[in-house]
């Protein structure tokens, strides 16, 4: 049963024991640490991590107290970190997420996941080679896979409109991370990340990470296949 | 006392609300199928469409009309998105979650309404957990004597973007092993022919136990070795399974134990991969073509179900032909085909539903001549052969009996005989039609080892 005031509703007082009683609706209710903002539209929600258990890579479904719409968000923090922290982007004219931004330290966000299995195993995080892509706030598992696996070797190709949008890059390794900007030229490359894939080359048994919107993900999935790259080689988190 | 109870949806609710069934007449509740004579009225709700839940707001509007004239009781429960949750906590009394289902015979005690079980001594109160297991804690009321559904998992962690049932279930829950085997051998004991092991994901089964639970292979394996020395014939089958967690492992079980049926549904709800990604359905097409390819390599006689979806969000005519072209590659015996609409709750609901109505219908009506031809040479190529057939239906106006294959397909019998409901029977296929065959009988001899 969901947390919700529904005592005003006629007709119910016999149902009110058995959600007073139930302790599980504790476990999915945090309250927010911090709201980071990263630029005028992105922002982060720091969470206590306390009991929650996930892999990098993951997501989790986040809802707003009283509210019964919930959306997911892949975890933008590491395994070891000691917090659990979003990364979202406002839409403009949205449900959701213009009411995310409107919450503030101490607010109460609920939590269910978490969910998915798009991420490495620790095994081959120690071997193989990764090339992560990532359009807009897309590059959020990247980061926790980031964070979670020091020594990981990996490429991270991240694709943005403008370079202000190029969230947190001072933590990646310059020789690892190629921002892409598709509206001015302060990134490693101008254009769309798909025109800066074409010309690379990868190591054959590269495995490859895309996350972001769908149209990002199978225009790069055709370029990756053109260059003779194995459907199974490369793993996809769509953003909606 | 009577209760009346209404299944909406898929066979997840079917197994479910025998279930429930369980718990009322354990409260001393005697079922009826005539509404107006029950003084508890409950639905299992679905949400997959509209049409199921507008059918809800039309009963409870009926419902508590009659509340005017005699003492009722309502409940609702199964898939309910949060918003008509919000609606339905005004109209019905009750309104709970399966996994509390054990909690019910409380929340109806709490109105007051006196049952005989409830003038017995009170048991000890039940552990409020809201964890699944419990609901499979309690012993079905099965609805049939030869066919029977076994949940082995519940919930979904896949987040296709057409489907609000990740909202409505909740994450995905294994059932233990070892309750599960106990189930199946039991209805396997009882006599039942026709077992299906349910879950909205089934082979991602165990998968959230990290390895703390058999796989879905191993579980068929041991289902495989149980019927092996049972010394019954049954057919085991499962839905549904998600093509991202279908493996080679798991059909080469399939092929080596004869009660695991030779049937496999496995939902493609489109052959384009651009709107396999939009619908964050996880596979893509070289996947789904290797699974097909694996079943035909090992399993060359098994039939093959899908779904599909229609008219979805930026589905153009040349991806719908891709759909078209997967159709005839794969040669489905059945696709259940549905056009695009947009549930609340689900994340293409955001999106604007591009489609026309008229093209969606045509793509339909498409789509079903392609998989007609299939399936009607599929099943011309049995004319003449002698097949196991499992009595399952009659028809007292015409004297025919139905029945289904091994592979679900249907057969019409030019004769009833009520004695052989439930029976796997020899039948000869005389001829073929586009989704049903007819048959002949052989001789059944009474009291022949099923």
């Amino acid at each position: 049963m969901e947390i919700n005031d529904y005592s005003n509703y006629p007709g119910i007082a016999s149902r009110m024991s058995f959600i007073k009683d139930d302790k599980k609706i504790d476990e999915s209710f945090y309250k927010i640490i911090e709201i980071r903002q990263l630029t005028d539209e992105t922002f982060s929600l720091k969470l206590p991590k306390a009991r929650f258990q996930f892999k990098a890579g993951q997501h989790i479904s986040l809802r707003i107290h009283g509210n019964h719409q919930s959306r997911e968000y892949s975890v933008y923090s590491g395994t070891n970190d000691e917090y659990l922290e979003v990364l979202v982007k406002e839409v403009e004219n949205g449900y959701f997420t213009p009411r995310l931004r409107k919450l503030k330290a101490g607010d109460l966000v609920e939590v269910h996941g978490p969910f998915g299995r798009f991420g490495i195993g620790p095994k081959a995080a120690e071997t193989g080679k990764f090339v992560f892509i990532a359009s807009g706030t897309g590059i959020a598992p990247f980061r926790s896979m980031i964070r979670s696996y020091p020594g990981l070797d990996y490429t991270l190709i991240h694709g943005v409109r403008k370079s202000t949008e190029a969230y947190d890059k001072d933590e990646y390794a310059a020789d690892r991370y190629v921002l892409c900007t598709s509206k001015d030229a302060g990134g490693n490359y101008q254009g769309r990340l798909t025109g800066y894939l074409k010309n690379c080359t990868f190591a054959k048994e590269t495995q490859f990470y895309l996350c972001g919107n769908s149209n990002m993900i199978f225009d790069a999935i055709e370029v990756l296949k053109e260059k003779g790259f194995e459907r199974d080689q490369i793993h996809c988190e769509v953003y909606f | 006392m009577k209760y009346h109870l209404i299944t909406l949806g898929c066979q997840m609710n079917l197994s479910d609300s025998e279930r429930v069934s369980a718990v009322l007449e354990g409260m001393g509740y005697i079922r009826t199928e005539i509404e107006e004579e029950a003084n508890l009225l409950g639905i299992l709700a679905c949400s997959v469409r509209q049409k199921p839940i507008d059918k809800i707001y039309n009963k409870i509007a009926q419902w508590n009309r009659w509340k005017n004239n005699r003492n009722l009781l309502t409940f609702v429960s199964g898939c309910i998105l949060p918003a008509d949750k919000e609606k339905f906590l005004k109209t019905f009394d009750l309104i709970f979650q399966m996994s509390e289902l054990a909690q019910l015979p409380d929340m109806i005690r709490e109105y007051g309404i006196v049952t005989p079980a409830g003038l017995k001594q009170p048991k000890p109160v039940m552990p409020k957990n809201e964890h699944i297991t419990e609901l499979w804690h309690i012993k079905p009321k099965y609805q049939s004597t030869y066919e029977a559904f076994v949940p082995i998992q519940n919930g979904c962690d896949k987040f296709c973007t057409f489907c609000a049932v990740p909202y409505t279930r909740g994450r995905e829950v294994s059932r233990p092993s070892s309750e599960i085997l106990d189930e199946v051998r039991h209805l396997v004991d009882q006599g039942y022919k026709s077992i299906t092991l349910l879950g909205q994901n089934v082979n991602s089964y165990g998968l959230d136990k990290d390895g703390e639970e058999i796989n879905f292979a191993e579980l068929l394996r041991q289902i495989g070795e149980f019927g092996k020395t049972s010394g019954q014939e049954f057919w085991v089958y499962f839905t549904s399974p998600h093509p991202q967690d279908m493996n080679r492992e798991v059909i080469e079980v399939i092929a080596s134990y004869a009660c695991l049926a030779k049937q496999i549904h496995l939902p493609m709800q489109s052959g384009d991969e651009r709107v396999l990604i939009k619908m964050n359905r996880q596979h893509s097409m070289d996947k789904y073509r290797r699974i097909v390819s694996d079943i035909r390599e090992l399993i060359p006689q098994a039939t093959l179900f899908t779904d599909i979806i229609v008219g979805f969000t930026n589905e153009g005519e040349a991806e719908f032909q891709n759909t078209v072209e997967a159709m005839k590659e794969f040669r489905f015996n059945m696709a259940y085909i549905a056009m695009y609409s947009p549930r609340p709750g689900a994340a293409s609901y955001r999106w604007e539903n591009e489609v026309a109505t008229d093209d969606k219908k045509d793509r339909l009506h498409r789509l079903s001549e392609v998989m007609k031809t299939h399936s009607l040479r599929y099943n011309e190529s049995l004319v003449g052969k002698t097949i196991r057939v499992l009595i399952n239906g009659s028809d007292r106006k015409t004297g025919f009996s139905t029945g289904l294959t091994e592979g679900k397909l249907i057969v019409r019998l030019d004769r009833r005989d009520d004695t052989l409901m439930g029976k796997i029977v020899d039948v000869t296929i005389t001829s073929a039609a586009d989704f049903s065959m007819s048959g002949e009988l052989h001789e059944v001899h009474i009291g022949q080892s099923q």
